[in-house]
């Protein structure tokens, strides 16, 4: 059984690596972001409501957002915190405050999920998945989540090559002729033993440059407790080694003529050594296992958008990124087991779009990526993969209809050192959206897509421990979505309703699938799995007027999921839920704001699990019903604004897990104390 | 104003309050306490602390998928790796939780749980168990075989043997352990400590094929030792002579563990079916053993029930769901399929 155990710790670091371990961020520049700042008579179709609450947009395929000043209404700490309540995502939570976070988007898995940082996707060769953990808030001007892709066409090829995408954009300088600089120092502290102060500096030099940098250093000891039954203990057991210890910076330089015509550049810097707690063991101590990442990228976007009726957007980036692996509880001949992993990523995308005639546009978008890893990891093929996106678009614009279709197409070519290269890939993949609204004047909208995409193997999936080649395929989804968006005012009390309901069947077929075989000459990763999704989004939004200074706001999302393991008719769990999938999901969330006061709070309900595919008492996973409040007070302290709060995550002290082994803290608490100067 | 948004905020905690009342949690409670013929031990999903029991009675086909759980109140912990029964109680060997349950064979209910854990409570990970005269011989991954006293449920001594040791196996009075080195792969070991059972040292190393990680033995004092080597090196079959404590031959042999019975041995092959293997002539036997064209996804652990001729077969499917076990006669004819926990490792039949 000596493979059993290998691959044991194999696949802990497969999680670790999973846990965006090895995650090499790229960032963004300059590309929606940019757009949806843009001045053009285009102006999308957002229907905007007047207010600060995550407005519900009106768009052609599902989008759900949430602003830097609702994220206090939450009391969410980093961006997998941003995105909980929205409807149709799941957040796979490992527990902490060093936790791994991912999203998975409508039961497709987080591979399936692009991450964009201003406009361009944060590329993990290795992983293919992004923690959200990762990712603090401070610096996060809106975090919104599109089904199937944003609409806009001059954008990156790539943000075509997903089954949704979550698009993160960072606070822009501001420039206002009264003031041209602005500094924000800020500190939060409270459970977990954090420590995290920070500091955002906004300047600007002229009218068209500015600058924007932030820093923030994260520390905490990660230590909660938690409750365990099942090892006869009954008691309240310490979750250890989750310490982190964070450095953060990023900034922008930002050239602004006009919104047709600018340019920024843009660089993060990530850097942390962290613990991995790992799974709970019974009855003994966990191994001690570390994790550090550095990541750095640089990134620049240009665009410009000519009188003539074309627009072009040019992106270029370069991440790099280190991550060690350190063990240091392992029996074998060191002692401990010491990886290192270098991933390089080179990225350039260019987009034209050009406007045929008013209500009919085309465009044409093409990226390059190449990226490579390096590691000491025994037998590593040291991949250096080539990926190409190109993609024809259009949208059209009849009157009550509008008619939006796109074909992509996809290539990547691994060449390696040692080993067998996986095969070269090439795919056509299309998506076609349609809008219909029958009443001028009136927002209800009806919209339809069809997408279908491609996934292919991550460097973790094709290469890493393969001894023998694996012959993998692609792993491919098809989505349909067939819903409704309607928005009204009001004279009375209520001042506003967005109300949209989605229902949608998706397809996963060839799902990507890692199995822990016990020998090294049967391959670990498969294509193992297809399956079957029928689900239901429902958001709604409404926001009530101020009355004697009294503001309410309440959001309510709702999701149904049935994801079921259609792979094959001798399983025995064929026809069952998949794994970690409720079947019912609801996110609550009301607040009051009074003059400077803000109180808010926020629930989500999740029905049961199951952790495994066979969906038997042994692996039931009950619901949960997890609270968070928070209380906001603005007040001026000489002549300066000055922000304090107190949040509470899981203010009812439940006892509940996400995944498995994997235990959620209780109550904790946050202090924030903020000063604009 | 104030109370209508109130109105509002009840009712949606309403709703969400009934939703979270309306799950099921579904616990299946046996009617009265079941005794057990056949015991799985599932070894769990990896790293997970979800290694499972499973019991089956023959005369009323209860199956229950936790016994272990049932009994104690408490889960066995991470990765559970071996049982066996010897005298009255039985022994589960538990990997990464660094113990062995001691229970009574009938009921599981623990006697003893004994630690095998360093100072700051790190797992020493206990991996296989084998018998001899009161003692109870424990592999530990840290390079020892444990001594436990089956009287007193004390350990009396720690043996130094070779890297990562694995199974362990009695012949002619001395103790054989398997040294496999799997975790410095592909820099593994290759050998077998020989163990005197009266001064509980070490007598002899014998080089075998590389990796090993099973033992076996039969009536005629031959030991015989699976190795899977180091890819692309095909796996290897030693076989020693117990008498003397020489290695007679290192074959490459495409086949797991053997579980022996009599004159024959059943093993899984490389290509997932079960073969038997002539202890008396020392030959493998080219015919499948399963005669009714019965297959496997993955085939996992195979045990033969000495008492009935029976051949018991698991299969753990995708590594990762509830796996399966066959019961064939030893005509290999399919009896009947019981439902398993998450990779069934190691099969036991109490007698009574």
């Amino acid at each position: 059984m000596v493979k059993f155990l290998r691959v044991n710790f194999r696949s802990q670091l497969s999680l670790i690596k999973k846990s965006g371990l090895f995650l090499f961020f790229t960032l963004p520049i300059f590309t929606s972001n940019v757009v949806a700042q843009s001045d053009t008579t285009k102006k999308l179709d957002e229907v905007r409501v007047s207010s600060s609450l995550i407005p519900q947009r009106q768009s052609a395929t599902p989008i759900q957002s949430i602003t830097s000043a609702d994220f206090k209404r939450t009391s969410s700490y980093s961006l997998a915190d941003a995105i909980k309540n929205f409807s149709g995502v799941s957040i796979k939570d490992y527990g902490g405050i060093g936790g791994l976070k991912t999203v998975s988007v409508r039961s497709l898995g987080a591979n399936n999920t692009a991450v964009l940082y201003n406009g361009i996707q944060l590329n993990d060769a290795q992983n293919g998945q992004i923690d959200l953990s990762k990712f603090n808030l401070y610096n996060v001007e809106e975090v919104l989540l599109y089904n199937a892709q944003p609409a806009e066409l001059l954008q990156t090829a790539r943000a075509y090559a997903s089954a949704s995408v979550l698009a993160v954009k960072t606070i822009r300088p501001v420039y206002d002729s009264k003031k041209n600089s602005g500094m924000i120092l800020g500190i939060k502290g409270g459970s977990f033993g954090l420590f995290n102060p920070y500091l955002q500096w906004k300047q600007s030099f002229s009218k068209h440059w500015g600058l924007v940098i932030n820093s923030n250093v994260q520390q905490a000891d990660g230590r909660y407790k938690y409750h365990e039954s099942r090892d006869g203990s009954d008691t309240l057991a310490i979750r250890r080694n989750g310490d982190v210890h964070i450095q953060q910076a990023d900034g922008g330089l930002y050239w602004v003529k006009s919104d047709s015509n600018k340019f920024n550049i843009l660089f993060n810097f990530y850097n942390s050594k962290r613990g991995l707690p790992g799974p709970v063991v019974y009855y003994a101590a966990p191994t001690s296992q570390r994790l550090q990442n550095t990541d750095f990228f640089l990134q620049s976007g240009y665009l410009h958008r000519y009188k003539n009726s074309v627009s072009l957007l040019f992106n270029a980036k370069y991440a790099h990124s280190y991550v060690r692996y350190l063990d240091t509880g392992v029996y074998n001949t060191s002692g401990f087991i010491d990886e290192h992993y270098r991933q390089n990523d080179f990225y350039f995308s260019g987009a034209v779009s050009y406007d045929i005639v008013s209500n009919w546009k085309i465009s044409y978008s093409s990226d390059a990526d190449i990226s490579n890893l390096k590691s000491d990891v025994y037998q590593y093929a040291f991949p250096t993969r080539t990926s190409l996106f190109n993609v024809l678009a259009t949208d059209f614009n009849a009157g009550k209809w509008r008619l939006q279709a796109n074909l992509l197409n996809t290539y990547i070519h691994d060449e390696v050192k040692s080993g067998v290269a996986a095969d070269s890939r090439s795919a056509f993949t299309p998506a076609v959206i349609a809008t219909f609204k029958p009443f001028i004047g009136q927002n209800l909208l009806f919209r339809a897509y069809y997408k279908r995409t491609f996934r292919n193997t991550t460097f973790a999936e094709q290469y890493y421990y393969a001894v023998v080649p694996r012959p993998l395929r692609p792993e491919y989804t098809n989505q349909y979505n067939l819903g409704a968006a309607y928005t009204k005012s009001f004279a009375g009390i209520i001042d506003f309703v967005n109300i949209s309901a989605d229902a949608y069947y998706n397809h996963v077929k060839d799902k990507i699938s890692y199995i822990p075989t016990r020998s090294p000459e049967t391959p670990s990763v498969v294509n193992l799995g297809k399956v079957d999704i029928k689900g239901i989004d429902v958001v709604l939004k409404t926001g009530f007027k101020t009355i004697d200074n009294w503001k309410g706001v309440l959001s309510v999302n709702y999701t149904y999921q049935q994801a079921l393991d259609v792979t094959n008719r001798t399983d025995l769990y064929y026809l069952e839920q998949i794994p970690y999938t409720p079947k019912q999901t609801l996110a609550l969330n009301a607040g009051f704001t009074r003059k400077q006061f803000g109180i808010y709070y926020n629930e989500i309900f999740s029905s049961s699990r199951y952790q495994n595919s066979n969906n038997v008492p042994e692996y039931y996973l009950p619901g949960y019903s997890v609270s968070d409040a928070s209380l906001v007070y603005n007040f001026i302290a000489v002549s300066k604004p000055v922000m304090l709060s107190v949040e509470v995550n899981n203010l009812f002290n439940k006892s509940y897990a996400v995944i498995n082994s994997y235990p959620m803290p209780g109550r904790s608490y946050r202090l924030t104390f903020q000063i604009t100067i | 104003m104030k109370s209508i948004k109130l109105q509002n905020l009840l009712l949606a905690c309403a709703v969400a309050l009934s939703l979270t009342a309306c799950h099921k949690d579904k616990k299946v409670v046996p009617e009265d306490k079941p005794t057990a013929d056949l015991y799985v031990l599932n070894q769990g999903n990896l790293g997970l602390p979800n290694s499972t029991l499973t019991s089956y009675n023959y005369t009323t086909k209860l199956l229950t998928p936790d016994f272990f759980l049932l009994a104690n109140g408490k889960g066995l912990g991470n990765t559970a790796n071996d049982v066996k029964i010897y005298g009255a109680k039985m022994y589960i060997v538990v990997d990464k939780s660094g113990t062995v349950e001691v229970v009574n064979p009938k009921t599981a209910k623990s006697i003893k749980q004994v630690l095998f854990q360093n100072a700051d409570k790190s797992s020493r990970e206990p991996r296989s168990i084998a018998f001899y005269k009161g003692n109870a011989f424990i592999t530990l991954y840290d390079n020892n075989v444990a001594v436990l006293d089956t009287a007193t449920l004390t350990i009396t001594k720690y043996i130094p043997v070779g890297r990562n040791p694995e199974q362990l196996a009695v012949s002619n009075d001395k103790l054989y352990v398997v040294n496999g080195g799997g975790l410095s792969y592909p820099d593994v070991d290759k050998t077998v400590s020989i163990i005197n059972l009266s001064s509980l040292t070490v007598t002899k190393t014998l080089t075998v094929g590389l990796n090993p990680y099973a033992i076996s033995v039969d009536s005629y004092g031959d030991v015989f030792v699976h190795s899977y080597n180091v890819y692309p090196g095909s796996p290897q079959l030693t076989i020693i002579d117990s008498k003397t404590d020489v290695v007679k031959s290192i074959t490459e042999f495409a086949g797991g563990p053997f579980a022996v019975n009599g004159d024959i041995a059943y093993y899984i092959t490389s290509d997932g079916t079960i073969n038997t293997y002539d202890l008396k002539e020392l030959k493998a036997s080219s015919s499948n053993f399963i005669t009714d064209g019965t297959t496997f996804t993955a085939a996992y652990a195979v045990v033969t029930n000495t008492l009935t001729g029976e051949v018991f077969v698991t299969d753990a499917k995708d590594y990762k769901s509830n796996g399966l076990i066959y019961a064939f006669d030893k005509n290999g004819k399919k009896e009947y399929s019981l439902v398993t926990g998450i990779n069934p490792g190691s099969v036991v039949f109490v007698n009574r």
